[in-house]
C-alpha cells in the first residue's frame, strides 16, 4: 500500500471540508422546480443575521423565492447536514468502540427499537406534539432508548460490558423487536404502507421546528464525543492495552455509547431510519485521514453532511414531484460502495 | 529498592482461585520471568501486578502503597504492558502507535510537545523501529510489530515493564532479538522488566529471577540455578527433564525428556550404571524407558545425574556433595553391583573423589561380570588422577572391557 495518500493537516482537511458542506447546502438549496441561484440563497441565509443582513441588498429576490429559499429548501438541506453529521460520527465512533467494520449507529438496536416505537404511534394514532416534536418522533425516541437499555443490561456482564456480547445483544434484541414490528404490521396492515415509509427514512416537511430543537443538543454531544477520540484510538489496541495506558475503559465505553445513542435516537426521531450513511462514510473518511479519531470523528461528521444532502437532494429530484425516501437512494448509493469495499479488502487479505 | 511487591494474593471468583497466595517482591533493575504450564495462571497474575484485576484478597503494592489507591493514570505513569495480542486492524502507522505511550502524560486536547517527541524517537531507535515508523501498522511482520508496541511501552517512560509473552508467536531469532532488546533496556536504562514466557531456556538465559508457577501458586522462586531443577520441572510440568549447563552460553537449560505417564514394559536385566556430572543422562533415560532395572552409583549428591535418577525414582548409592566416595557409599555401591546383571560405565573424567568407582568397576570384572565402557561424550581430559585412572583402563580393556562408542552400539551389544 506504497504511495497511499494519508492527509495529516487536521487544519486544512476541516477547512476543505467545511467549505465544501457550505457550497453544498448552497447547490443544492437551489435544486428543485423553482429555479433559484446559489447566490440568492447565501444572502437569504446572511439577511436574517443582524448587521450584515442590515447592509446587504436582498432586493433581486422576490418574495415567493424568499419564502421557498427559508421556509422549504432550507431548513430540509440543514436537517441532512444535522441528521447526517449525527449518523455518521456515532458510526465511527461505534466502530472504533465495539473495534469492528461493520458497526453502524444502528446496531445496538436503536433502529428496530426506534421503527417499534413509530409502528405503535402510527397504530395509535397519537398525533399529539410534544415540545413541537410529533407523536410518532417521541415514540420512535423512546422505542431507541428501550431497546438499546435492553442491549446494554443484557450484555453486561458485572460492572464490564464485553464488546462481543454487547455486538450479540444487538443482533438479538433487534430482531426480536423487528419481528414485533412486522407482527404489528400484519395485524393492522392498512397503516403497513405508512410504516413501511417512516422505516425508509425520509427528511421531507419538517420545517424549522426540528432543527431549532435538536440542534443545539445534536452538536453539544458531538462535541463532547470529540473528547473521547483519543481514547477511541487507544483502546483500538485492546482493552487491556488501554487500561494500562491510563485509559479508564469501562467508563469511556458508557459515555461513547450514551453520546451516540443520544445522537443517533434524536436523528431517526425525526428523519426515519436512513441506512449506510452511518456504515460508509466512516469508512470513506479512514481511507482519506487515517484511523485517528481525533480527525476521523469531526470529518466523518462533515463529509455525512455532504452526503446526506446529495441523497436528498436525489431522493426529491430525481423523480420530482413524486419523492422518493432517502434512505433507498443512501442504500442505493451505499450497498455497491460497500460491496467494492469488501472485495478490495479481500485483495487485501 | 523493592518497585513492586505482591502480598499473599488471591484472584478469581469460584472456589479455585487462579492465583492462591501469592507473595513475592521485585527490586528496582531486576530481570524477572515467570514460568509455568498453561493455565497456571502467569498471564492473571501479570494483569494483577498491573491492577488490570482487583484481587479477592491480599495486595499488590507499587512503591510501597497498595496499587488499588493509584488512579489507573498514575499507574500507567509507573508500570507499563506489552500485551499478548498485538494485532490491530485499523491502519495506524509505526509512530502514531508509539505516540499513544505518551498518553498517560496528556490532557485531552494537549499535543505531544518537544519532550515526547525525544522519548518517542528514543523509543523507536532503541528498538530499531525508526526506519519503519511511516509503515502502516497493518503492513508489518509480527516481530516487527512485537518491537513497535515495546517502543510504545519505552516511550511510556515507566520504571517497570511488564510482557506478556512478547516472544510466543516469533521465530527463534526474533526470540532472541527481543530478549536482548529487553536485557539492553533493563541494563542501560535500569527498567525492572517482569516477563511472562513459556520457553524455559530463554528464561534461564536472561532472567536474574524466575517465578514458577503452579495452578496459580508459586512453587519455586530464586536465581534460574535455584528455579530450574528436575524436581521442580516434573512437579510443575509433570515432565521428566534433564537439567545442565548449556556449553555454549553457560546458563541453566533444560533438555525436556519424557510425559510422566508414559507406561514402560519392565525386562527382567539388571543393569548398574556408573556415571556422574551429567555424562549419565542420556544413558539412564534409554535404559529406563527401555524397561532395564537401573542401579546408580556412587554419585554426589546434587550431581546432574543424581538429579535425573532420583526424579526417575531409580535407586542409588550417593556421597556427600563434592566428597570423595566413603567406605559407606562403596559398600553400598558394591551390594548393588553384586546382583547387577552387567555394568555400564560413562567416560566420566576421573579424578582423586570418583577413582573408587572405575576400581569397583574392575572388581566386577574380576569377578566375571559384562563391563561396558560407553565412549560417546567429549571431555578434554579423562585422567584427574595423575596416571592411575589411565592405567587402570587400560587394564580392564586388556581383561575384557568392552568399549562402545554410541549409545546405538551399546544397547545393541547388550540386547
Amino acid at each position: 500500500m506504497k504511495g497511499k495518500i494519508r492527509i495529516k493537516s487536521y487544519g486544512f482537511t476541516m477547512l476543505v471540508l467545511f467549505v465544501l458542506l457550505i457550497l453544498m447546502i448552497g447547490i443544492t438549496s437551489t435544486i428543485g422546480s423553482a429555479s433559484i441561484s446559489p447566490i440568492d440563497v447565501y444572502k437569504v441565509v446572511l439577511s436574517k443575521v443582524p448587521l450584515i443582513g442590515d447592509v446587504l441588498g436582498t432586493d433581486t429576490i422576490t418574495p415567493a423565492q424568499h419564502s421557498i429559499i427559508w421556509s422549504v429548501r432550507l431548513p430540509r438541506v440543514l436537517l441532512g447536514v444535522i441528521v447526517g453529521a449525527g449518523l455518521s460520527i456515532s458510526g465511527a465512533s461505534f466502530q472504533g468502540l465495539l473495534k469492528n467494520p461493520m458497526a453502524d449507529p444502528y446496531i445496538l438496536g436503536i433502529s428496530s427499537g426506534a421503527a417499534l416505537g413509530a409502528a405503535i404511534a402510527i397504530i395509535l394514532k397519537l398525533e399529539t406534539a410534544f415540545i413541537g416534536f410529533s407523536g410518532i418522533s417521541i415514540m420512535a425516541f423512546v422505542g431507541a432508548l428501550i431497546a438499546v437499555t435492553l442491549v446494554y443490561n443484557i450484555g453486561r456482564i458485572r460492572s464490564q460490558v464485553p464488546v462481543t456480547t454487547l455486538l450479540l445483544a444487538g443482533v438479538a434484541v433487534g430482531q426480536f423487536l423487528t419481528a414485533i414490528t412486522s407482527l404489528l404490521m400484519v395485524m393492522y396492515n392498512r397503516d403497513m404502507t405508512k410504516i413501511i415509509y417512516w422505516t425508509l427514512g425520509s427528511l421531507a416537511g419538517k420545517g424549522w421546528n426540528p432543527i431549532t430543537t435538536m440542534s443545539i443538543p445534536i452538536i453539544a454531544a458531538m462535541v463532547i464525543l470529540l473528547f473521547f477520540s483519543r481514547d477511541i484510538n487507544i483502546m483500538l489496541t485492546g482493552e487491556e492495552s488501554a487500561k494500562s495506558l491510563g485509559v479508564n475503559v469501562e467508563r469511556i465505553k458508557v459515555y461513547i455509547l450514551l453520546l451516540g445513542t443520544f445522537i443517533t435516537s434524536m436523528a431517526v426521531s425525526v428523519s426515519g431510519i436512513i441506512g449506510f450513511v452511518g456504515l460508509i462514510i466512516p469508512h470513506i473518511v479512514r481511507l482519506i485521514v487515517g484511523p485517528d479519531h481525533r480527525i476521523l470523528l469531526p470529518a466523518s461528521a462533515i463529509v455525512g453532511s455532504i452526503f446526506m444532502v446529495f441523497t436528498d437532494t436525489i431522493a426529491r429530484t430525481v423523480i420530482s414531484p413524486m419523492e422518493i425516501p432517502v434512505g433507498i437512494i443512501t442504500a442505493i448509493f451505499g450497498g455497491p460502495f460497500f460491496i467494492y469495499l469488501l472485495r478490495s479488502k479481500k485483495k487485501a487479505l | 529498592m523493592m518497585s513492586v511487591s505482591a502480598k499473599n494474593l488471591v484472584f478469581g471468583y469460584s472456589s479455585t482461585p487462579v492465583i492462591r497466595d501469592v507473595s513475592f517482591q521485585v527490586d528496582k533493575g531486576e530481570f524477572i520471568s515467570i514460568l509455568g504450564p498453561n493455565g497456571s495462571g502467569k498471564s492473571t497474575l501479570l494483569k494483577t501486578i498491573n491492577g488490570l484485576y482487583i484481587p479477592s484478597s491480599g495486595r499488590i503494592e507499587l512503591m510501597g502503597e497498595n496499587i488499588e489507591r493509584y488512579k489507573r493514570r498514575d499507574i500507567a505513569r509507573r508500570i507499563s504492558l506489552v500485551p499478548q495480542d498485538t494485532s490491530l486492524q485499523f491502519e495506524f502507522t509505526v509512530e502514531e502507535v508509539v505516540t499513544m505511550g505518551r498518553h498517560p502524560f496528556k490532557g485531552r486536547f494537549e499535543k505531544e510537545d518537544e519532550r515526547d517527541r525525544k522519548l518517542i524517537y528514543e523509543a523507536m531507535e532503541m528498538t530499531n523501529t525508526f526506519d519503519i515508523r511511516d509503515r502502516l501498522i497493518t503492513e508489518i511482520s509480527g516481530g516487527e510489530r512485537q518491537r513497535v508496541y515495546i517502543a510504545k511501552a519505552l516511550a511510556q517512560n515507566t520504571e517497570i515493564i511488564l510482557l506478556d509473552e512478547p516472544t510466543s508467536h516469533l521465530d527463534i531469532n526474533h526470540q532472541i532479538d527481543i530478549l536482548n532488546l529487553l536485557r539492553r533496556m533493563n541494563q542501560e536504562k535500569g527498567i525492572t522488566i517482569i516477563l511472562v514466557i513459556h520457553d524455559i531456556n530463554l528464561a534461564t538465559r536472561f532472567s536474574d529471577r524466575i517465578l514458577l508457577l503452579k495452578k496459580g501458586s508459586i512453587i519455586s522462586q530464586g536465581t534460574p540455578e535455584d528455579v530450574i531443577t528436575t524436581e521442580n520441572i516434573l512437579n510443575a510440568y509433570g515432565m521428566r527433564a534433564a537439567v545442565e549447563r548449556n556449553r555454549y552460553t553457560g546458563h541453566i537449560s533444560v533438555i525436556p525428556l519424557e510425559v510422566n505417564k508414559r507406561i514402560r514394559s519392565e525386562l527382567n536385566i539388571k543393569v548398574h550404571v556408573i556415571s556422574g556430572g551429567g555424562s549419565g543422562q542420556d544413558l539412564i533415560n534409554v535404559l529406563y524407558h527401555r524397561g532395564y532395572q537401573l542401579s546408580l552409583g556412587v554419585l554426589n549428591a546434587g550431581d546432574t545425574d543424581w538429579q535425573y535418577a532420583r526424579s526417575l525414582k531409580i535407586p542409588l548409592s550417593e556421597e556427600k556433595p563434592f566428597s570423595a566416595i566413603s567406605d559407606r557409599a562403596a559398600k553400598k555401591n558394591r551390594e548393588m553391583l553384586a546382583v547387577a546383571d552387567l555394568v555400564i560405565m560413562t567416560n566420566v573424567p576421573i579424578g582423586g573423589g570418583n577413582l573408587r568407582n572405575l576400581k569397583m568397576a574392575w572388581e566386577s570384572l574380576e569377578n566375571g561380570k559384562k563391563v561396558y565402557y560407553l565412549e560417546d561424550r567429549d571431555y578434554d581430559e579423562f585422567d584427574y588422577t595423575g596416571g592411575e585412572a589411565t592405567a587402570l583402563l587400560e587394564r580392564m580393556i586388556e581383561n575384557g572391557l568392552i568399549v562402545v562408542d554410541s549409545m546405538e552400539q551399546l544397547l545393541r551389544a547388550i540386547s
